[in-house]
């Protein structure tokens, strides 16, 4: 099984996770992301989540001058990407708890 | 941030750019636009050169793509072409499994290892098909397919016209694929084209071995009462053994019965000499003025005058073509 196919199934909700507490640019995200332990999330696939996302009208955004490099693009939830978080989040718990369960279940 | 970074970076965003050829302008400038920025924050953590830590661009553009979920990003292909592209991807994969399966079956590591070894093989076979086509057009007499490309008959011209094609074949064959798009798009339709013509074409001279003689075979002595029928004896209405006789159904196919070929004490088999029926003469059962004859062979003396009449077995429409009066058949047995 390709770990990475699980991935792209949640990314959005990754990113959106990520972006709840804290607004982020790309980049800021990307690492959030690996902090948390998606180590083999891609960069074109955070960025291209994000625009995807945003297009979606869940992520606004703005741009934030820098002095020590260029300008950055920051991303925020808004109040459709809020709503979108919880719901997909349980969706996502929903999801989680039937795979535990089958596991377990496999385990025993 | 030095001047090589900035190059690099720069190429790298042209790269993501020209692999993005096929997105509307708007699209691609939205998706590009953050990208050197991030490309700079890549550099600056170190770590190697943005091919080595994000793949080539070609990559990182169909990833981005893939997850910007970009519709229509390909416009220069038409509907359709992606399902056409999995289910050929697919196809290969598969054909890519059975060919390792294969090939061990064979006695070689995949099976296309032993197909290439075959392929002289298949430049031979392609002369000859290209031979019988050739023939098959230019032929003007008309006659039915052979196994040799034969033009007008001629079997000298025909060994000739075969070792011509044979030794093209293997001369373009060992040529390798042609260079051109337009050469090898020529090249796969006429292989199709040969292989088409060549199974057409077994199956019809097949078809033609295969019904000739079983026309006869079945319908009057492949099977049923006449399946042992050696040899056929006329007799007209005075008892008298007709020679020569010649056997016709309704749709005027001639009747074959038996061999042509004689069974002698002293010679052992050997052709018969006579055309038509009986085979052998001198094999009849029945003798002019033998008692028994009269009896046996004209059933009916008195019978109708007609031919027709006479036949054993009209459903059958058997008429003797020599018709001293009334001929009968007396089958004879083995």
């Amino acid at each position: 099984m390709d770990p990475t196919q699980l991935l792209k199934g949640v990314l959005d909700l990754a990113v959106l996770a990520v972006l709840r507490d804290e607004d982020g640019y790309g980049y800021d995200i990307l690492r959030r992301l690996r902090a948390a332990g998606l180590e083999d999330v891609g960069d074109a696939s955070v960025y291209g989540t994000l625009r995807r996302l945003f297009n979606g009208g869940l992520l606004n955004s703005y741009v934030v001058p820098s002095d020590e490099g260029p300008h950055r693009k920051y991303y925020a939830l808004n109040a459709a990407g809020r709503a979108e978080l919880e719901r997909y989040g349980k969706v996502w718990r929903g999801f989680a708890t039937i795979m535990d369960d089958l596991l377990d279940g496999e385990k025993a | 941030m030095n001047l090589t970074a900035q190059d690099e970076i720069a190429e790298y965003v042209e790269g993501v750019r020209a692999a993005l050829g096929g997105v509307p302008a708007a699209t691609r400038d939205e998706l590009l636009e953050d990208l050197p920025e991030h490309l700079a924050e890549v550099l600056a953590e170190g770590g190697g050169s943005l091919r080595a830590r994000l793949g080539t661009p070609d990559v990182y553009a169909a990833e981005l793509l893939a997850s910007a979920g970009v519709s229509g990003a390909v416009p220069r292909q038409p509907a359709g072409w992606k399902e056409f592209a999995e289910l050929r991807g697919r196809s290969a994969a598969a054909a890519r499994r059975a060919d390792v399966r294969v090939g061990p079956l064979l006695g070689y590591a995949k099976a296309t290892d032993f197909l290439t070894l075959l392929r002289p093989a298949w430049w031979v076979l392609r002369g000859y098909l290209a031979a019988m086509l050739f023939a098959y057009v230019f032929d003007s007499g008309g006659g039915p397919l052979g196994l040799l490309p034969r033009l007008g008959g001629d079997g000298i011209v025909a060994l000739l016209l075969l070792g011509v094609m044979v030794v093209g074949s293997v001369w373009l064959g060992r040529r390798g694929r042609p260079e051109g798009l337009w050469s090898r798009r020529l090249m796969t339709g006429g292989t199709a084209f040969l292989v088409l013509f060549g199974l057409v074409g077994f199956t019809e001279v097949d078809g033609d071995r295969q019904d000739g003689p079983a026309y006869y075979e079945t319908g009057y002595s492949g099977g049923g009462q006449y399946a042992d029928v050696q040899d056929v004896f006329v007799y007209d209405r005075f008892d008298r053994l007709v020679e020569g006789a010649q056997l016709f159904d309704q749709n005027g196919q001639p009747i074959r019965m038996g061999e042509p070929f004689c069974w002698n004490e002293t010679t052992g088999t050997s052709p018969s000499r006579n055309m038509g029926y009986p085979h052998c003469p001198e094999r009849a059962p029945f003798r002019a003025g033998d008692p028994s004859a009269s009896e046996s062979a004209v059933p009916d003396p008195s019978g109708d005058p007609s031919p027709s009449g006479a036949a054993p077995s009209p459903s059958e429409s058997v008429a003797a073509s020599v018709a001293p009066p009334v001929p009968s058949v007396a089958p004879s047995g083995r």
